[in-house]
């Protein structure tokens, strides 16, 4: 589903990505691991197609992101790092702005509507305006976004910031859910979320790859003799080196 | 087209939910009254004072287009230098600031959609103050009374020339246009609105006031400033005879600002 290939990408001297390759295939759910400034942000703005790579080449259900942006774009769900909010839109007018330049139907969208807020459970806060809500809203209403016209790849930059113990449960639920159907990738710095909720797990240190396995092959790879390792450790490791 | 009306329906939902459209027209329409109360006070002066020359042929140059539209609708175009700053600033700098420049560049929209919904937006407040403005003329027509001051305007009929006025005001849409075309091109270049206000204000005002400097030269160059000044356009369609050099000199900006504004959308993502 997701092809990337020697993916490089340049801010003047700064490299911020280097030859990352990886692939996710269908309903799979991969873990986005590194620490701030590692380039999983710009990664996965690449893979959105609102930064183009210096080099190396992102292909998403087939279509390459440059080449066929508009393709790719219709295929995806992408929640930046910044839930991407009107402040003055009340949640529902947001929510129906967005599945307009998404392309959904007309007939469809109010269904649609219903159907992502239920996911999010953010029914309650659907007339009310973005300004006022709390960070963990606005962070659900930005998933609630993502979630419109169940795109095939979901794309999710730091998902669970701001949400409580509670509202993370049940994002996990809902990630876990997606699996199968959806292809996710998700990144985050609480590592116990990537175990609840992925297969997979792509590390990356100052641009470069430095670990992409199931989880199982990785806890094996780093056994020390009996001992289980948690995949914290293994992160610590995977940067002491 | 679809995405094009999406985009115009949440900028105009986001112009009329907050204060900013309201302030904006509220001030405008308080500060044009103040002009048009004093045109109209001008006029009743030099009215009666006429009158009591007794020459009923002097009465007859007065009328209410020339003294009280036409002084109002040319002054109309210094409110539109101050309101359409802060009307376009936030038309793209706001999606760069809160982050959601990124929602539209991941969506299946393209800049010239974002850009065209933008500029449609834009026109709708434009058309909105015109219409607010053409109510002044209104007034006069509805409660003026062309009997009793003066015989000229009897045999039309009514006490306005609205062949004037309606040119006067297609003008000021024109002008209108020109500048928040201007203003959404700069917005498109900065994160801060604030600068953007600013830049805009800055470059309407040298288009203003270039003119002044127009009288003291000669030839060319006295043609060529008279030409890039606005109030010498808005004026020719104010006074009711604008010219194909007009029409061309707004649509000029009208057309070439949000092409560039385009091209500054598809920019960022090389940024």
């Amino acid at each position: 589903m997701i092809e990337v290939r020697n993916l490089t990408k340049r801010y003047g001297d700064l490299l911020a990505i280097d030859d990352v390759s990886f692939d996710v295939a269908k309903g799979e759910i991969l873990g986005f691991l590194g620490r701030n400034g590692a380039g999983k942000t710009t990664t996965m703005r690449i893979l959105t197609g609102f930064l183009p790579a210096t080099s190396g080449s992102a292909k998403i259900a087939g279509f390459d992101v440059f080449e066929k942006p508009l393709e790719v774009k219709r295929r995806i769900g992408y929640l930046p790092e910044n839930p991407p909010v009107y402040p003055d839109m009340t949640v529902r007018g947001y929510l129906r702005f967005v599945s307009k330049i998404k392309g959904l139907a007309h007939a469809r969208i109010p269904g649609e509507l219903e159907r992502v807020a239920a996911l999010t459970s953010i029914t309650a806060v659907m007339d009310r305006v973005i300004a006022n809500l709390s960070k963990g809203y606005r962070q659900r209403v930005g998933l609630a976004q993502a979630l419109l016209g169940d795109p095939d790849v979901l794309i999710l930059d730091e998902p669970t910031v701001g949400l409580d113990p509670i509202q993370v449960r049940e994002f996990r639920d809902l990630i876990r859910s997606l699996a199968g159907k959806h292809t996710v990738i998700l990144s985050t710095h609480i590592l116990s979320e990537i175990t609840a909720t992925c297969q997979k797990a792509l590390v990356i240190r100052q641009g470069k790859v430095v670990a992409f396995d199931d989880l199982e092959t990785l806890a094996k790879k780093h056994q020390e003799q009996d001992r289980v390792i948690s995949l914290e450790e293994i992160f610590v490791k995977l940067y002491e080196n | 087209m679809r995405n094009t009306l999406a985009i115009a329906r949440k900028e105009l939902s986001i112009y009329f939910t907050t204060p900013t459209a309201y302030a904006m027209f509220g001030g405008m329409t308080f500060i044009c009254g103040l002009m048009f109360l004093a045109a109209l006070g001008y006029f009743q002066q030099v009215s009666v004072q006429f009158m009591s020359f007794q020459q009923p042929q002097m009465l007859e140059h007065l009328n209410l287009t020339d003294m009280v539209v036409f002084p109002l609708l040319r002054n109309v175009g210094v409110v539109f230098l101050f309101i359409c700053p802060f009307l376009a600033m936030r038309l793209v700098a706001e999606e760069k600031r809160n982050k959601t420049f990124e929602l539209l560049m991941t969506t299946p929209i393209s800049p010239w959609e974002i850009m065209l919904g933008k500029y449609a937006a834009a026109l709708v407040l434009m058309l909105v103050a015109v219409v607010l403005i053409g109510l002044f003329p209104l007034i006069v027509s509805l409660f003026g009374n062309s009997g009793t001051m003066m015989n000229s305007g009897a045999g039309t009929g009514g006490v306005l020339d609205w062949g004037t006025v309606l040119s006067g005001l297609c003008g000021l849409l024109l002008v209108g246009s020109a500048m928040m075309a201007i203003g959404m091109f700069i917005s498109s270049l900065t994160e801060s609105v604030v600068v953007a206000a600013f830049v805009t204000f800055a470059i309407l005002l040298v288009l203003w006031i270039l003119g002044w400097q127009a009288g003291r030269l000669e030839g060319n160059s006295r043609a060529v400033l008279d030409y890039l000044t606005m109030p010498t356009h808005l004026e020719a369609f104010v006074k009711g005879a604008p010219g194909l050099k007009d029409v061309v000199y707004f649509l000029s900006f009208i057309i070439f600002f949000p092409f560039l504004t385009e091209r500054a959308i598809e920019a960022q993502r090389w940024g």
